[in-house]
């Protein structure tokens, strides 16, 4: 993918950057909104990454412009400020995602990933499937190796989410927003509990496991 | 009605409008008694000045005999309920048109009331002894009498439209200013409540001193909010300006232990103050919502929040986590819906930090319970257990920020939590209690 960074701290900059490039992306790197506006109306970049807080022309302006002209590229909004009216105020401004500062450099990129327009899994498709592991939407059933896996409704919903978006990391924050519906910082490891018990019961009883943990990050079904 | 009458008794427009009835009432009351006085001497002088005149025009008659024949052919033209004229002969034998024998003489009052009609009322009577008889005059005192009348009409017509004037401007007065004070009142609770954006709002209709308290108040209210603004400010200042250096540890960090291998002495050392920087973070992260939630900003999107689903939600969502610990988590939600307005991830974050709480500092096989009801047409959530409880003395302080109780310093949490649940119920204008579940700990929020 092609990403655009538009930060002014260095040190955080660099670390996004060549975090990025790592995971085999293409990454340009500005310091300064006017900069990173030209760059972006040009439009050619997969994910935009904007700090809100940035000199002369900040994060928020920047993204206003841009949806103004018609430039639709996502713009996931780095923000030292974590404050419901601060998030909403970006994702009015056009934002699609909201990290606050200081962020692990997983969940960034998982973040990203999901802003991505890479085509995930159809709505109409009916069976989904990873492995020998095969869900069938419609009459809610899920077979591994032959063999049913009962589920309760919500680990249904945590387990779909998850072979949707097969080889890409969700973090825990994304699954409660996605599953439960619930935007929230929990001091304690309820994510895990849940994937713990969905473990249990796709993965255990099997010689392999479906479901990655990603150190730092989050979780992630390989096909 | 009775405390109503006091409440009034204790307004100062009415009793000055009182005081001021009063005083008048009495200098009326006084003014008229002395005219009153001096208007009925001078009748009683002039009706006495009549006497000597009528007795001097009986004194000129020459002789016993002549007075009484005087006397008689006077009576015939006088009315008796004017004048009453009377001669014992020496003989005994009386005259005139009304019988007043006295044993005394001079002037005295005599009421003619018995049995005959034309006398009327009070008469002042002069007596003289004449020729060996005695000679009565007396006239009628009912003009004197009527004196009295026509002063209490003057009275009442005068006095009375005064008094309930006075009465009713005065209640009027203390309605009005008891509304004003109100207004003022109003606005000092919510001040004292914590909403420094409270004004008067002063009329220009409003007395002048009034409108002098009413302006101090707000003066005083806008210092004290200007202040506050400050101390919020230079507070999320700080926190703000401090998250980037730390997000530039976390990002050394992360470099480092690229390069440090994890079960390594250094690498054991990384990870401890990778957790550390994690846990600055969230501390700077709950002081930067508490002060979001306290500027009451969040209010301006306020929105309907189904409370029945976020707290089966959040029950669902913890119950794997209470179940590893060992304790049971139970919800207890109403089948009707109940829904208040507000900020969900902020009412989420209260359930959470509630039972995240609960389940971080009773022991193993506790029983949590999250339940939802109505009372009073108010949403009330309770999140209660039957751990070790907190110590009434400690419940005040537990709200403090960063607060922690000696016997929970090596749980983890941050002593923010209660903080932001306290901050985000009152933001609700809800309210914030901490009971006693004998044994255990229940945390009450209506709202």
């Amino acid at each position: 993918m092609k990403l655009l960074v538009v930060e002014d701290d260095a040190t955080t900059a660099t670390y996004i950057t060549r975090g990025l490039r790592e995971e085999g992306h293409t990454v340009d790197m500005v310091s300064e909104g006017r900069e990173g506006l030209i760059l972006a109306a040009s439009g050619s970049y997969d994910v935009l990454i904007v700090d809100r807080m940035l000199p002369e022309v900040d994060g928020l302006t920047l993204v206003k412009t841009l949806r103004g002209t018609g430039n639709t590229t996502p713009v996931l909004f780095l923000t030292a400020m974590g404050s419901v009216e601060d998030r909403i105020s970006g994702l009015n401004a056009g934002g699609d995602d909201y990290l606050v500062k200081p962020f692990a450099f997983g969940e960034l990129s998982a973040r990203v990933a999901a802003l991505s327009r890479r085509p995930q899994a159809l709505e109409q498709e009916t069976v989904l499937r990873a492995a020998d592991l095969e869900m069938h939407l419609i009459t809610r059933k899920v077979m591994r190796a032959g063999q049913v896996i009962d589920l309760l409704p919500r680990e249904f919903a945590l387990l779909e989410h998850l072979l949707r978006r097969k080889g890409r990391v969700q973090t825990r924050t994304m699954l409660l927003e996605a599953v439960w519906d619930i935007s929230f910082d929990p001091m304690t490891n309820v994510v895990e509990t849940h994937v713990s018990r969905l473990r249990a019961k796709v993965d255990k009883p099997f010689d392999r496991e479906l479901i990655q943990t990603v150190r730092g990050a989050g979780y992630r079904i390989d096909g | 009605m009775k405390a109503r009458l006091a409440q009034l008794w204790r307004s100062m427009p009415v009793r000055l409008a009182l005081l001021l009835v009063l005083l008048f009432s009495t200098v009326s009351l006084l003014s008229l008694a002395a005219s009153y006085a001096v208007t009925q001497n001078s009748f009683e002088a002039a009706i006495r000045a009549d006497l000597e005149q009528d007795i001097a025009g009986f004194r000129a008659a020459p002789n016993a005999g002549a007075v009484a024949l005087l006397v008689d052919a006077e009576s015939r033209d006088t009315d008796p309920s004017r004048i009453v004229l009377s001669y014992i002969s020496p003989n005994g034998r009386l005259f005139g048109n009304g019988a007043i024998a006295r044993d005394d003489e001079g002037y005295h009052i005599v009421s003619l009331t018995q049995d005959r009609a034309e006398y009327d009322g009070a008469y002042l009577a002069l007596t003289i002894p004449l020729y060996g008889g005695q000679l009565t005059v007396a006239r009628s005192r009912a003009q004197i009498e009527a004196l009295g009348t026509v002063f209490l009409n003057i009275l009442l017509i005068s006095l009375l439209p005064t008094v309930l004037i006075a009465l009713s401007g005065g209640l009027y007065l203390a309605r009005r200013s008891k509304r004003h004070v109100e207004v003022i009142g109003h606005t000092l609770d919510d001040l004292t409540d914590g909403d420094l954006a409270a004004r008067v709002s002063v009329s220009p209709n409003w007395a002048d001193d009034m409108i002098r308290i009413g302006n101090k108040v707000n003066q005083m209210a806008g210092a004290q909010e200007a202040q506050m603004q400050m101390v919020r400010q230079v507070s999320s200042d700080i926190a703000h300006d401090l998250k980037t250096p730390i997000q530039r540890v976390a990002v050394h960090l992360d470099d480092l232990a690229r390069l440090v291998p994890p079960e390594t002495e250094g690498g054991i050392l990384l990870e401890k103050a990778q957790d550390e920087v994690t846990g600055i973070a969230s501390v700077f992260q709950s002081l930067l919502q508490i002060a979001s939630v306290e500027s009451g900003s969040p209010k301006s999107h306020f929105q309907p929040v189904d409370l029945n689903q976020l707290c089966l939600t959040f029950s669902e969502v913890y119950e794997p986590a209470a179940t590893a610990s060992n304790h049971s988590l139970i919800a207890e939600v109403p089948p009707e819906p109940i829904k208040v307005k507000g900020d969900k991830n902020l009412l989420g974050q209260v359930i959470a930090n509630l039972v995240e709480n609960a389940l971080r500092h009773t022991p193993e096989g506790s029983r949590i319970s999250l339940s939802l009801k109505t009372q009073d047409e108010h949403a009330v959530i309770e999140v209660a257990d039957n751990g070790a409880g907190i110590p009434e003395a400690e419940r005040e302080k537990v709200l403090r920020r960063l607060y922690r109780l000696d016997a929970s310093r090596n749980t983890p949490g941050n002593g923010l939590g209660l903080s932001l649940v306290e901050g985000v119920v009152k933001l609700h204008g809800g309210t914030l209690q901490l009971l006693d579940n004998a044994p255990g700990l229940k945390v009450r929020i209506v709202i």
